[in-house]
Protein backbone atom coordinates (compact mmCIF):
# COMPACT_ATOMS: atom_id res chain seq x y z
CA UNK A 1 0.00 0.00 0.00
CA UNK A 2 1.27 3.29 -0.96
CA UNK A 3 0.94 6.76 0.97
CA UNK A 4 -1.11 7.68 -1.37
CA UNK A 5 -3.43 5.11 -1.49
CA UNK A 6 -6.76 6.23 -1.85
CA UNK A 7 -10.67 4.65 -2.22
CA UNK A 8 -12.58 5.53 -4.98
CA UNK A 9 -14.04 8.45 -3.12
CA UNK A 10 -10.88 9.79 -2.36
CA UNK A 11 -10.67 8.73 1.16
CA UNK A 12 -7.16 7.93 2.25
CA UNK A 13 -6.98 4.18 2.19
CA UNK A 14 -6.60 2.47 5.87
CA UNK A 15 -2.98 1.50 6.92
CA UNK A 16 -2.67 -2.20 8.08
CA UNK A 17 0.29 -3.76 8.55
CA UNK A 18 1.99 -5.94 10.96
CA UNK A 19 -1.36 -6.83 12.93
CA UNK A 20 -1.85 -3.22 13.32
CA UNK A 21 -4.70 -0.83 12.02
CA UNK A 22 -5.63 2.95 12.24
CA UNK A 23 -9.09 2.07 11.42
CA UNK A 24 -11.82 2.53 14.26
CA UNK A 25 -12.31 -0.82 16.46
CA UNK A 26 -14.09 -1.73 19.32
CA UNK A 27 -13.04 -3.34 22.63
CA UNK A 28 -14.60 -5.97 24.88
CA UNK A 29 -14.12 -6.54 28.65
CA UNK A 30 -12.82 -9.55 29.91
CA UNK A 31 -14.79 -8.39 33.71
CA UNK A 32 -18.53 -6.81 33.64
CA UNK A 33 -18.84 -3.13 32.72
CA UNK A 34 -20.70 -1.20 35.45
CA UNK A 35 -24.13 -0.76 34.13
CA UNK A 36 -25.36 2.19 33.79
CA UNK A 37 -29.16 1.97 35.60
CA UNK A 38 -26.78 0.87 38.66
CA UNK A 39 -24.44 3.53 38.39
CA UNK A 40 -24.02 6.17 41.41
CA UNK A 41 -24.05 9.50 41.23
CA UNK A 42 -20.47 9.87 41.03
CA UNK A 43 -19.73 7.14 39.02
CA UNK A 44 -21.96 8.88 36.37
CA UNK A 45 -20.00 12.51 37.15
CA UNK A 46 -16.41 10.70 37.21
CA UNK A 47 -17.81 9.08 33.47
CA UNK A 48 -18.44 12.14 31.75
CA UNK A 49 -15.78 14.14 33.19
CA UNK A 50 -13.32 11.34 31.49
CA UNK A 51 -14.38 11.02 28.05
CA UNK A 52 -17.25 12.23 25.83
CA UNK A 53 -18.28 9.09 25.00
CA UNK A 54 -17.72 7.34 28.04
CA UNK A 55 -21.45 6.13 28.97
CA UNK A 56 -21.50 3.71 25.99
CA UNK A 57 -17.44 2.40 26.57
CA UNK A 58 -17.00 -1.35 27.99
CA UNK A 59 -13.68 0.42 28.96
CA UNK A 60 -14.82 3.32 31.01
CA UNK A 61 -17.40 1.36 32.26
CA UNK A 62 -15.27 -1.27 33.36
CA UNK A 63 -12.95 1.33 34.94
CA UNK A 64 -16.01 3.14 36.75
CA UNK A 65 -15.92 0.40 39.24
CA UNK A 66 -13.29 2.50 41.06
CA UNK A 67 -14.63 5.88 40.19
CA UNK A 68 -11.96 8.49 41.97
CA UNK A 69 -9.26 6.36 40.67
CA UNK A 70 -10.66 6.93 37.74
CA UNK A 71 -11.22 10.31 38.60
CA UNK A 72 -7.61 10.44 38.79
CA UNK A 73 -6.34 8.92 36.33
CA UNK A 74 -8.53 11.03 33.90
CA UNK A 75 -7.47 14.02 34.71
CA UNK A 76 -3.72 13.22 34.57
CA UNK A 77 -4.40 11.33 31.01
CA UNK A 78 -6.45 14.56 29.74
CA UNK A 79 -3.58 16.78 31.11
CA UNK A 80 -0.86 15.45 29.51
CA UNK A 81 -2.52 14.39 25.98
CA UNK A 82 -4.31 17.79 25.64
CA UNK A 83 -3.01 20.97 27.47
CA UNK A 84 -2.41 23.75 25.62
CA UNK A 85 1.39 24.66 25.29
CA UNK A 86 4.58 23.06 25.25
CA UNK A 87 5.51 19.46 23.36
CA UNK A 88 2.90 20.06 19.98
CA UNK A 89 0.44 17.52 20.57
CA UNK A 90 1.04 15.63 17.53
CA UNK A 91 4.39 14.60 18.97
CA UNK A 92 2.58 13.85 22.43
CA UNK A 93 0.36 11.66 19.77
CA UNK A 94 3.52 10.15 18.04
CA UNK A 95 5.15 9.16 21.59
CA UNK A 96 1.77 7.60 22.47
CA UNK A 97 1.34 5.64 18.96
CA UNK A 98 5.25 4.39 19.68
CA UNK A 99 4.68 2.81 23.05
CA UNK A 100 1.58 0.98 22.14
CA UNK A 101 3.12 -0.54 18.84
CA UNK A 102 6.15 -1.32 21.04
CA UNK A 103 4.04 -2.89 23.86
CA UNK A 104 1.97 -4.92 21.04
CA UNK A 105 -1.49 -2.95 22.21
CA UNK A 106 -3.59 -3.28 18.68
CA UNK A 107 -6.51 -0.97 20.55
CA UNK A 108 -4.17 1.93 21.57
CA UNK A 109 -2.61 1.89 18.57
CA UNK A 110 -5.88 2.19 16.20
CA UNK A 111 -6.90 5.24 18.16
CA UNK A 112 -3.52 7.34 18.21
CA UNK A 113 -2.84 6.50 14.84
CA UNK A 114 -6.20 8.16 13.87
CA UNK A 115 -4.93 11.23 16.71
CA UNK A 116 -1.46 11.86 14.81
CA UNK A 117 -3.16 11.45 11.45
CA UNK A 118 -5.82 14.39 12.36
CA UNK A 119 -3.08 16.77 13.87
CA UNK A 120 -0.37 16.15 11.36
CA UNK A 121 -2.74 15.79 8.18
CA UNK A 122 -0.68 12.52 6.69
CA UNK A 123 0.17 9.38 7.80
CA UNK A 124 3.19 8.63 6.77
CA UNK A 125 5.15 8.43 9.59
CA UNK A 126 1.81 5.85 11.09
CA UNK A 127 3.35 3.72 7.99
CA UNK A 128 6.41 4.08 8.96
CA UNK A 129 5.92 2.86 12.93
CA UNK A 130 3.79 -0.30 12.10
CA UNK A 131 6.52 -1.28 10.13
CA UNK A 132 9.34 -0.69 12.29
CA UNK A 133 9.00 1.37 15.34
CA UNK A 134 12.78 1.66 15.78
CA UNK A 135 13.94 3.05 12.56
CA UNK A 136 10.46 5.56 12.20
CA UNK A 137 9.81 8.97 11.63
CA UNK A 138 9.97 11.21 9.08
CA UNK A 139 12.48 13.90 10.25
CA UNK A 140 15.23 13.89 12.57
CA UNK A 141 13.20 15.06 15.42
CA UNK A 142 10.68 12.31 15.04
CA UNK A 143 12.91 9.43 14.84
CA UNK A 144 14.38 10.92 18.05
CA UNK A 145 11.23 11.11 19.54
CA UNK A 146 10.61 7.45 18.60
CA UNK A 147 13.92 6.40 19.86
CA UNK A 148 13.14 8.28 23.13
CA UNK A 149 9.97 6.28 23.30
CA UNK A 150 10.96 2.96 22.68
CA UNK A 151 13.74 3.59 25.22
CA UNK A 152 11.54 4.90 28.36
CA UNK A 153 9.46 1.48 27.09
CA UNK A 154 12.01 -1.25 27.45
CA UNK A 155 14.26 -0.13 29.69
CA UNK A 156 13.41 2.85 31.81
CA UNK A 157 16.35 1.44 34.67
CA UNK A 158 18.70 2.14 32.31
CA UNK A 159 18.28 5.52 30.80
CA UNK A 160 20.56 8.41 31.03
CA UNK A 161 21.96 11.34 29.86
CA UNK A 162 22.52 10.07 26.57
CA UNK A 163 19.22 9.64 26.02
CA UNK A 164 18.04 13.10 26.80
CA UNK A 165 21.22 14.39 24.90
CA UNK A 166 19.61 14.04 21.35
CA UNK A 167 16.17 15.85 22.40
CA UNK A 168 17.76 18.57 23.54
CA UNK A 169 20.44 18.95 20.86
CA UNK A 170 17.33 19.40 18.39
CA UNK A 171 16.04 22.32 20.49
CA UNK A 172 13.54 20.47 22.94
CA UNK A 173 13.49 22.77 26.38
CA UNK A 174 12.71 21.09 29.75
CA UNK A 175 9.14 21.67 29.90
CA UNK A 176 8.60 19.97 26.51
CA UNK A 177 11.34 16.88 27.39
CA UNK A 178 8.87 16.35 30.24
CA UNK A 179 5.50 16.57 28.13
CA UNK A 180 7.31 13.88 25.94
CA UNK A 181 8.34 11.91 28.84
CA UNK A 182 4.43 12.08 30.55
CA UNK A 183 3.13 10.88 27.05
CA UNK A 184 5.23 8.27 27.00
CA UNK A 185 5.23 6.69 30.43
CA UNK A 186 1.06 7.50 30.65
CA UNK A 187 0.70 4.70 27.86
CA UNK A 188 2.46 2.29 29.65
CA UNK A 189 -0.60 2.75 32.16
CA UNK A 190 -2.88 2.97 29.35
CA UNK A 191 -1.60 0.11 27.71
CA UNK A 192 -1.92 -2.61 30.20
CA UNK A 193 -5.14 -1.48 31.42
CA UNK A 194 -6.31 -2.17 27.74
CA UNK A 195 -4.49 -5.32 26.74
CA UNK A 196 -5.32 -6.81 30.52
CA UNK A 197 -9.16 -6.50 30.92
CA UNK A 198 -9.83 -7.02 27.37
CA UNK A 199 -9.84 -7.20 23.89
CA UNK A 200 -10.02 -5.36 20.81
CA UNK A 201 -12.32 -6.33 18.13
CA UNK A 202 -13.56 -5.43 14.90
CA UNK A 203 -16.05 -2.64 14.55
CA UNK A 204 -19.71 -5.16 13.56
CA UNK B 1 -5.19 22.09 46.42
CA UNK B 2 -2.82 23.13 43.35
CA UNK B 3 0.65 22.27 43.67
CA UNK B 4 2.77 24.67 44.96
CA UNK B 5 6.45 25.91 43.24
CA UNK B 6 8.40 24.96 47.25
CA UNK B 7 5.88 21.97 47.18
CA UNK B 8 7.61 18.15 46.95
CA UNK B 9 5.65 15.11 46.21
CA UNK B 10 6.65 11.84 45.84
CA UNK B 11 7.58 11.78 42.56
CA UNK B 12 10.52 14.48 43.17
CA UNK B 13 11.11 12.57 46.48
CA UNK B 14 12.04 9.39 44.57
CA UNK B 15 13.92 11.26 41.52
CA UNK B 16 15.70 13.49 44.13
CA UNK B 17 14.35 17.00 42.79
CA UNK B 18 14.02 19.66 45.45
CA UNK B 19 12.22 23.32 45.38
CA UNK B 20 14.44 25.46 43.38
CA UNK B 21 16.27 22.83 40.87
CA UNK B 22 15.64 23.46 37.09
CA UNK B 23 13.49 20.27 37.11
CA UNK B 24 11.36 21.00 39.93
CA UNK B 25 10.05 24.21 38.24
CA UNK B 26 9.94 22.57 35.13
CA UNK B 27 7.49 19.89 36.61
CA UNK B 28 5.21 22.47 37.62
CA UNK B 29 4.43 23.85 34.32
CA UNK B 30 2.63 20.78 34.28
CA UNK B 31 0.79 21.43 37.49
CA UNK B 32 -2.54 19.34 36.66
CA UNK B 33 -0.25 16.54 35.80
CA UNK B 34 1.92 16.33 39.35
CA UNK B 35 -1.59 16.99 41.40
CA UNK B 36 -3.47 13.88 39.46
CA UNK B 37 -0.33 11.68 39.51
CA UNK B 38 0.03 12.23 43.36
CA UNK B 39 -3.67 11.86 43.20
CA UNK B 40 -3.55 9.03 41.82
CA UNK B 41 -1.37 7.76 43.83
CA UNK B 42 -3.18 8.45 47.32
CA UNK B 43 -6.00 7.37 46.04
CA UNK B 44 -4.91 3.95 44.11
CA UNK B 45 -3.59 3.08 48.00
CA UNK B 46 -5.67 4.49 50.55
CA UNK B 47 -9.14 4.26 48.97
CA UNK B 48 -11.01 1.17 50.92
CA UNK B 49 -11.40 -1.81 48.23
CA UNK B 50 -12.66 -4.63 49.33
CA UNK B 51 -10.69 -7.93 49.45
CA UNK B 52 -7.84 -5.51 48.94
CA UNK B 53 -6.37 -3.96 52.33
CA UNK B 54 -3.90 -0.87 52.07
CA UNK B 55 -1.18 -2.96 53.58
CA UNK B 56 -1.95 -5.50 50.53
CA UNK B 57 -1.80 -2.84 47.82
CA UNK B 58 1.56 -1.74 49.38
CA UNK B 59 3.03 -4.92 49.40
CA UNK B 60 2.08 -5.26 45.58
CA UNK B 61 3.84 -1.94 44.88
CA UNK B 62 6.92 -2.84 46.98
CA UNK B 63 6.87 -5.89 44.97
CA UNK B 64 6.45 -4.47 41.51
CA UNK B 65 9.43 -1.67 41.64
CA UNK B 66 11.68 -4.09 43.11
CA UNK B 67 11.07 -6.05 40.10
CA UNK B 68 11.40 -3.57 37.89
CA UNK B 69 14.77 -2.28 39.47
CA UNK B 70 13.18 0.99 41.00
CA UNK B 71 14.72 1.29 43.68
CA UNK B 72 14.30 4.64 45.21
CA UNK B 73 10.69 4.16 44.84
CA UNK B 74 10.57 0.53 46.40
CA UNK B 75 12.19 1.87 49.31
CA UNK B 76 8.97 4.58 49.47
CA UNK B 77 6.59 1.72 49.45
CA UNK B 78 8.31 -0.35 51.89
CA UNK B 79 8.61 2.70 53.80
CA UNK B 80 5.39 3.26 53.95
CA UNK B 81 4.06 -0.51 54.34
CA UNK B 82 6.30 -0.11 57.82
CA UNK B 83 3.68 2.74 58.97
CA UNK B 84 0.65 1.23 57.40
CA UNK B 85 -1.80 0.74 60.61
CA UNK B 86 -3.09 -2.61 59.13
CA UNK B 87 0.30 -3.85 58.42
CA UNK B 88 -0.12 -6.57 61.08
CA UNK B 89 -3.49 -7.42 60.20
CA UNK B 90 -3.36 -10.89 58.04
CA UNK B 91 -3.00 -10.17 53.97
CA UNK B 92 -5.88 -11.39 51.88
CA UNK B 93 -5.84 -15.40 50.70
CA UNK B 94 -5.74 -13.58 47.19
CA UNK B 95 -1.97 -12.27 47.76
CA UNK B 96 -0.25 -14.88 45.91
CA UNK B 97 -2.83 -14.51 43.04
CA UNK B 98 -2.34 -10.29 43.03
CA UNK B 99 1.40 -10.53 43.13
CA UNK B 100 1.68 -13.13 40.13
CA UNK B 101 -0.66 -10.61 38.25
CA UNK B 102 0.97 -7.96 38.83
CA UNK B 103 4.62 -9.08 38.11
CA UNK B 104 2.87 -10.64 34.56
CA UNK B 105 1.62 -6.95 33.98
CA UNK B 106 5.04 -5.12 34.97
CA UNK B 107 7.10 -7.48 32.80
CA UNK B 108 4.97 -7.39 29.59
CA UNK B 109 1.79 -5.69 29.27
CA UNK B 110 1.35 -8.99 26.56
CA UNK B 111 1.41 -11.86 29.28
CA UNK B 112 -2.77 -10.50 30.02
CA UNK B 113 -5.16 -12.71 29.38
CA UNK B 114 -8.93 -13.81 30.25
CA UNK B 115 -7.38 -16.67 32.35
CA UNK B 116 -5.09 -13.96 34.13
CA UNK B 117 -8.62 -12.27 35.65
CA UNK B 118 -10.12 -15.20 35.97
CA UNK B 119 -7.10 -16.80 38.15
CA UNK B 120 -8.01 -13.09 40.49
CA UNK B 121 -11.52 -14.37 40.80
CA UNK B 122 -10.94 -17.46 42.19
CA UNK B 123 -8.66 -16.33 44.48
CA UNK B 124 -11.63 -14.45 45.97
CA UNK B 125 -11.72 -11.27 44.40
CA UNK B 126 -14.17 -9.29 42.77
CA UNK B 127 -14.36 -7.33 39.86
CA UNK B 128 -14.17 -3.83 41.43
CA UNK B 129 -11.05 -4.84 43.57
CA UNK B 130 -9.48 -6.63 39.97
CA UNK B 131 -9.81 -2.95 38.40
CA UNK B 132 -8.08 -1.68 41.57
CA UNK B 133 -5.35 -3.83 41.11
CA UNK B 134 -5.06 -3.15 37.66
CA UNK B 135 -5.35 0.67 37.88
CA UNK B 136 -2.03 0.26 40.99
CA UNK B 137 -0.18 -1.76 38.66
CA UNK B 138 -0.63 -0.08 36.35
CA UNK B 139 0.07 3.21 37.52
CA UNK B 140 3.63 1.96 38.73
CA UNK B 141 4.38 1.41 35.35
CA UNK B 142 3.78 5.31 34.47
CA UNK B 143 5.03 6.22 38.08
CA UNK B 144 8.49 4.32 37.48
CA UNK B 145 9.27 5.82 33.99
CA UNK B 146 8.64 9.47 34.93
CA UNK B 147 10.82 9.34 38.23
CA UNK B 148 13.38 7.50 35.86
CA UNK B 149 13.18 9.83 32.85
CA UNK B 150 13.49 12.72 35.52
CA UNK B 151 16.38 11.22 36.81
CA UNK B 152 18.21 10.78 33.38
CA UNK B 153 17.33 14.43 32.72
CA UNK B 154 18.98 15.21 35.90
CA UNK B 155 22.31 13.99 35.22
CA UNK B 156 22.38 14.95 31.66
CA UNK B 157 22.35 18.62 33.93
CA UNK B 158 20.65 21.89 33.08
CA UNK B 159 18.57 22.20 30.06
CA UNK B 160 16.92 24.71 28.33
CA UNK B 161 13.71 26.43 29.28
CA UNK B 162 10.81 28.40 27.64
Amino acid sequence: MSTDAKTAEGVPAPVRRNGFTDETLDWRAWLQPLKLDQASPLQLEVLDESHPQSRTSSYYLTLAHQPLMLRHRSAAYNAIMYAPGGLPRAERELGALVVSVTNGCVYCTSVHAQRFEQLAKRSDTVEQVFDDPRTAGTSERERAIARFAIAVTERPQALAAADIAPLRALGLSDEEIIDLLHAVAIFGWANRLMQNLGEPVSKA
Amino acid sequence: MPPHLDDIDMIDRAAGLEPGDPLHSARRFRAKVVEASQASHDALLLLPVEGLSPADRLRVAAHVCHLAGAASLEQHYVERLADAPDRDEPSTPALPATLTFAAALTTDPRLGDRAALQALRDAGLGDAAIVALAQLVAFLSYQLRVVAGLQAMQSAGAGGTK
